[in-house]
C-alpha cells in the first residue's frame, strides 16, 4: 500500500467518458474518494498509471470503484491521494526493467484469522516455520504507535494540571459554601450533636452533590466528544476518531472525581467543626 | 478607599478562600499560557532551527517534509545549482545507514552524514553540524561524531572506529572500514536518541565499499539574495526536484505535521479560559451573595451602583491578576516539563523545541486572563448592580 | 419666613407588584420634616414604616405622589443622583448595624468621606472627631468583631454622620440591643438631633419614641395619627 501511494504522486492521468474500445478491457483499480474529487474521476473512467512523472511504461486501467481510505493518524493533514490494483497488475507495473517475473517482492502480507485470539500464536508459528520473514501482532506491528504513546504521556500530563486546577476551586468554593451553613452547624454542635455525626451529614452530602457533578460532567464530555470528532473530521476531510469516552475512561473520571469532591467538603467541613459551637452560631 | 484597596480587604479578609483562588488561577493559567507557546513554539523553534543552519533552500526529490527517495545524478544537479548567479553555497547531502563496531558488543546503529561542498566558500568550508571539539572532518578517512557516540564508546578525537555502511536499499555484506575521529559534534537535525557520523562524501563512499552512487538525499543551497528568487532559478534549471525556502518549509509543517499541536492548543486555550472564567464566576458570585447585606447598605450610605459594580470587577482582577503572576514562573517550569515528554516523539531533532516563549504568547495570556476577569466578573456585577436596596435590607433583618 | 422643610412628601405612595397581587405598602402618606425636627414612627409589623423610611431617604422610589429633598423634586432623578444625595445628605443607622467586617472603626467611618473625596487629611481628622463624639475614640483600630452591639451601633452613628447630614434615618437602631444599651444608643441620637440634624426614627421600642418630639402611628400603610410632645 505504500507503494500504491508512492505510485499516486506519478500518477498521469487521462480521464475519458467511455470505455476504450479494444480487444483487451483494461484491468479495475479502484480510487480513494479524495483522488476521485481532485481529479474528477467516475466509476468507469480509465486513467492512465505509470511509476515516473515520464510516464515511463504508462498503463491503462478503469476505475471500478471508489474507496474510502482507512484513516490514519499518521497522516492527518495529508489528503490520502491512492490507488488500489490487484497485486499482478500492481508488480507487472512496478518491476524494474530487466527484473523477470516471479523476483518481485512484497512489503508486507496482511492475514485475517478466523480466530482473532490465536494471533500471537500464529504469529510464533510462521517464524517458526518460514525463514527471512517477520510476522507480528497487528496491534504490536504498529511501528507509528511511538508518538502516540508519547502523545498518550503529554495527554495526561495536561490532564494531571487540569485535575489539580479543579481540585484547589473545589477546595474554594467547598470552603465557601460550608461557611455559609456556619450557623446550622453552630446550633447543631451547641445542643449537642458530636462533630463526627456532623461530618457523616456533610460527606453524604458532598458524594450526592460530586455524583450529580460527575454525572453532568460524562453528559457534558459526551456531548463535546460528538462536537469535536464532528468538527476535526470535516477539518481535515478524515474519517478518524479524535476524542472517544470509553467505559474505561468514563469509569476513571468518575472514580477521580467523586472522592475528589466528597473529599473538598470533608475537608473544608473539618476546618469548620475544629471551632467551638458557640464561636461557629455567633453572628 | 479606592475600589482596589476595597476588594483587597475583601479578599483579605478570607485568606483561605482567596488563596486557593489565586491558586487555581495559577494552575489553569500555566496551563493557558503553555497552549499559547505551544501554538506558535514548534513553528518558531523549527524555523529558528532551518535558519541557523545558514542554509536558505532545500532541494529534495519529493515535497518536504515527507520527501522520498533521493536525487539522482546529484552531483551534476548541485554543480549546475551552484554556478547560478542567485546562488551563494550548495552542500549536498546524503545519508546512509551505518554499523559501529564495538569490541565483543553487539555493533552500534548509526547515522552516515555524507557532504559536499560546490562553490567557493573562501577558506572554511560550511557542512551541516558544529564542531564542538577537535576539527572538522576534510579527508575520505575522516569523520566526526556526536555526544552520544563519544560517550558510549569513549573516544575523543583521534580515536579510531571501525564502520560497516549501506548505500543501497538492499542489504550488502561489505568490508569493515576503518575511520579517524577528528572532532565531536552537534548534528542540529538528529533526534535524541539518534547517532550520527559526519564526514565528507568520500568518506562515505569509503564506507560504502566506493558503492556511494551519484545520489543524494537533499541539496542545501546558501542564497545569494532572496531565497525565493533561487527558489524559481533552481526550478527553472531542475524542474524534476522539489526546491523550498525555510519558509516553505515551515509553512508545509504547519499544514501537515504541527497541525495536531495547533489544534489541540487552541481547544485547550478554550477550554481553559471556559474553565477559569466559569470557577472565578462562580467564586465571586457566592462571595458577592455572603455579603448582600453589606452591599445594600452601602448603596444606602450612598455608594453609586458603578461604585459597587466596580469593587466586584476590582475582586476579580485582583484575584486573576495575582494568579497570572504566579502563572507566568509555573507555566514556563511546566512547559519544560511537558517539552521533554513531547521531545521523546521519534524522529523529532533534539534541539526543536515544541513550548518557546514569545512576547505575543505573553501579551496573548495577558489578554485572555484579563478578558476571564472580566466576564467572570460580569454576573455577579450584575447582581450588585440590580440589588434592590431596600428589599434586601428587610430580608437581612428578617433572615 | 419659614425654612425650606428637608422632606416635603405629597401623597406618596409604595406598591409592590407581586405574583399574588399588587400590594399597597405605604398608601398616600404627606409630611414634612423640618431641619432640626426629631420624628418618630411607629406601628405593628407590616404597616410600611420601614418602606416609608426607605422613601424618605430616596432608596425606594415612590410609586405616587411628589417627594421633595430639600424643596427638590427626587422623583426624577437617576440612581447615580440619589445615591450622592444620599452620600452628602442623609445617614442611614440599620438595626444589624451593617459595618464593614474587614474595615477597623475608624476605616468603617472614613469610608462615606473616602467616597464624597474628602481630602485624606480632613478625613483622618473628622473621623477622630467623630468617634471621639460617640465615645469610642480608643477603639478606632478595632474590627467590628471585636466590639460590643452596643459600641457597633455607635460607630455606625458615627459612620452616618461622616459627611454632615441634614437628616439622619435610623431603622430600629436598638432592634439588637438590650435595654441599658438601647438607653445609651437613645441619648447619643437626642445629643446629633439637638446638634442640628434633623432625625427620624422607626421604632418598636416605647422609650425611644417617647424621646421624640413628634411621634407618628402608622397603620396598613397610611399615618393613622401624629401627637406632638
Amino acid at each position: 500500500m505504500k507503494l500504491v501511494a508512492a505510485l499516486v504522486a506519478l500518477l498521469a492521468v487521462a480521464a475519458q467518458a467511455a470505455a476504450q474500445n479494444s480487444t483487451t478491457p483494461p484491468p479495475d483499480i479502484l480510487v480513494s474518494r479524495h483522488l476521485a474529487e481532485a481529479q474528477g474521476l467516475d466509476v468507469g473512467a480509465v486513467v492512465r498509471l505509470a511509476t515516473d512523472a515520464e510516464g515511463t511504461r504508462a498503463r491503462e486501467f478503469r476505475v471500478a470503484g471508489i474507496y474510502e481510505p482507512t484513516p490514519d493518524p499518521a497522516q492527518l493533514g495529508v489528503a490520502p491521494m491512492g490507488v488500489r490494483l490487484h497485486l499482478p497488475d500492481l508488480l507487472e507495473l512496478t518491476r524494474p526493467v530487466g527484473v523477470p517475473a516471479g523476483a518481485e517482492y512484497v512489503a508486507s502480507i496482511n492475514v485475517a484469522l478466523e480466530d482473532p485470539d490465536e494471533a500471537r500464536a500464529f504469529a510464533r508459528d510462521v517464524n517458526a516455520r518460514v525463514p527471512g520473514v517477520l510476522a507480528r501482532q497487528a496491534g504490536e506491528a504498529a511501528g507509528s504507535a511511538g508518538p502516540f504513546r508519547v502523545l498518550e504521556r503529554f495527554h495526561l500530563a495536561i490532564a494531571v494540571v487540569t485535575i489539580v486546577a479543579a481540585t484547589v476551586f473545589l477546595l474554594a468554593l467547598t470552603i465557601m459554601l460550608v461557611d455559609e451553613r456556619r450557623e446550622t452547624v453552630g446550633v447543631l454542635r451547641l445542643i449537642g450533636l458530636p462533630a463526627r455525626r456532623v461530618l457523616v451529614q456533610i460527606l453524604i452530602e458532598g458524594l450526592l452533590v460530586a455524583a450529580a457533578g460527575a454525572a453532568f460532567g460524562l453528559v457534558l464530555a459526551l456531548a463535546s466528544e460528538v462536537l469535536i470528532n464532528t468538527f476535526f473530521q470535516w477539518r481535515y476531510d478524515t474519517a478518524l476518531v479524535f476524542v472517544a469516552i470509553t467505559p474505561d475512561v468514563a469509569a476513571t473520571c468518575v472514580a477521580i472525581a467523586v472522592p475528589l469532591g466528597a473529599s473538598a467538603t470533608v475537608v473544608a467541613s473539618w476546618a469548620l467543626l475544629r471551632r467551638g459551637g458557640l464561636r461557629l452560631a455567633r453572628r | 478607599m479606592n475600589a482596589l484597596g476595597f476588594a483587597w480587604r475583601s479578599l483579605v479578609r478570607q485568606p483561605a478562600r482567596a488563596t486557593l483562588g489565586v491558586l487555581g488561577v495559577a494552575a489553569v493559567g500555566a496551563l493557558l499560557l503553555d497552549m499559547l507557546m505551544l501554538s506558535q513554539g514548534l513553528i518558531v523553534s523549527m524555523q529558528d532551527l532551518l535558519d541557523r543552519g545558514g542554509w536558505d533552500v532545500r532541494v529534495s526529490a519529493g515535497e518536504l517534509p515527507r520527501a522520498s527517495g533521493r536525487m539522482q545524478n546529484a552531483g551534476a544537479a548541485a554543480d549546475e545549482i551552484a554556478r547560478l548567479p542567485a546562488v551563494r553555497s550548495v552542500l549536498l547531502v546524503r545519508f546512509a545507514d551505518a554499523r559501529l563496531e564495538r569490541d565483543g558488543r553487539r555493533p552500534l546503529p548509526v547515522s552516515f552524514e555524507g557532504v559536499a561542498f560546490y562553490g567557493d566558500a573562501g577558506g572554511t568550508q560550511p557542512v551541516n553540524w558544529l564542531v564542538l571539539r577537535g576539527r572538522d572532518a576534510t579527508g575520505p578517512g575522516e569523520v566526526v561524531v556526536n555526544e552520544a557516540i563519544a560517550e558510549t564508546l569513549g573516544i575523543e578525537a583521534g580515536s579510531q572506529i571501525t564502520l560497516r555502511a549501506s548505500c543501497v536499499a538492499e542489504r550488502e555484506a561489505l568490508p569493515p572500514t576503518r575511520l579517524r575521529v577528528t572532532g565531536v559534534a552537534e548534528f542540529p537535525f538528529e533526534a535524541t536518541s539518534e547517532n550520527t557520523v559526519g564526514g565528507s562524501i568520500e568518506a562515505l563512499a569509503r564506507a560504502c565499499g566506493g558503492n556511494a552512487g551519484d545520489d543524494a538525499d537533499l541539496i542545501l543551497v546558501g542564497a545569494q539574495d532572496d531565497p525565493d528568487v533561487t527558489v524559481a532559478a533552481i526550478g527553472a534549471i531542475l524542474p524534476g526536484v522539489y526546491a523550498a525556502t525555510n519558509a516553505d518549509v515551515v509553512g508545509r509543517l504547519q499544514e501537515t505535521g504541527f497541525t495536531y499541536f495547533r489544534q489541540i492548543s487552541t481547544v485547550l486555550t478554550t477550554v481553559t479560559v471556559s474553565f477559569a472564567a466559569l470557577l472565578i464566576a462562580v467564586l465571586l458570585t457566592v462571595s458577592v451573595n455572603q455579603r448582600l447585606g453589606e452591599v445594600a447598605a452601602l448603596r444606602a450610605l450612598g455608594f453609586t451602583r458603578a461604585r459597587v459594580v466596580k469593587d466586584v470587577l476590582s475582586e476579580s482582577a485582583l484575584i486573576v491578576g495575582a494568579g497570572g503572576l504566579l502563572s507566568l514562573p509555573l507555566g514556563l517550569l511546566l512547559a519544560s516539563g511537558l517539552d521533554r515528554i513531547l521531545k521523546d516523539m521519534p524522529g523529532i531533532p533534539a534541539s526543536l523545541h515544541f513550548f518557546v516563549f514569545e512576547t505575543q504568547a505573553l501579551v496573548l495570556h495577558v489578554a485572555l486572563l484579563a478578558a476571564t476577569a472580566l466576564l467572570a466578573a460580569a454576573y455577579p456585577m450584575r447582581v450588585v448592580s440590580r440589588l434592590p436596596i431596600a428589599a434586601t435590607l428587610r430580608n437581612e433583618v428578617i433572615g | 419666613m419659614t425654612a425650606t422643610p428637608i422632606i416635603d412628601a405629597r401623597a406618596v405612595s409604595r406598591v409592590f407588584r407581586m405574583p399574588a397581587g399588587p400590594v399597597t405598602a405605604v398608601g398616600a402618606v404627606s409630611l414634612q420634616i423640618q431641619p432640626g425636627d426629631h420624628v418618630a414612627v411607629r406601628g405593628p409589623s407590616g404597616c410600611g414604616k420601614s418602606t416609608l423610611l426607605h422613601m424618605l431617604g430616596c432608596v425606594e422610589t415612590p410609586t405616587s405622589g411628589t417627594l421633595r429633598f430639600d424643596g427638590r423634586d427626587v422623583s426624577g432623578l437617576s440612581d447615580t443622583a440619589r445615591s450622592l444625595l444620599r452620600l452628602r445628605h442623609v445617614g442611614f443607622v440599620f438595626q444589624r448595624f451593617f459595618l464593614l467586617p474587614m474595615l477597623t472603626a475608624g476605616e468603617n467611618v472614613e469610608l462615606p468621606m473616602s467616597e464624597a473625596g474628602l481630602p485624606k487629611d480632613q478625613r483622618t481628622r473628622r473621623t477622630r472627631e467623630l468617634l471621639d463624639y460617640v465615645g469610642l475614640a480608643a477603639r478606632a483600630d478595632h474590627r467590628p468583631s471585636e466590639l460590643s452591639g452596643g459600641e457597633m451601633q455607635r460607630v455606625a452613628i458615627a459612620r452616618a454622620l461622616a459627611n454632615g447630614p441634614k437628616l439622619l434615618l435610623a431603622d430600629e437602631p436598638t432592634g439588637e440591643l438590650d435595654e441599658a444599651t438601647g438607653a445609651q444608643i437613645a441619648a447619643l441620637l437626642d445629643r446629633v438631633n439637638a446638634a442640628g440634624t434633623a432625625l427620624v426614627i422607626v421604632t418598636h421600642d416605647p422609650a425611644l419614641a417617647d424621646r421624640a418630639r413628634r411621634v407618628l402611628t402608622m397603620r396598613d400603610g397610611r399615618v393613622e395619627s401624629e401627637r406632638l410632645r
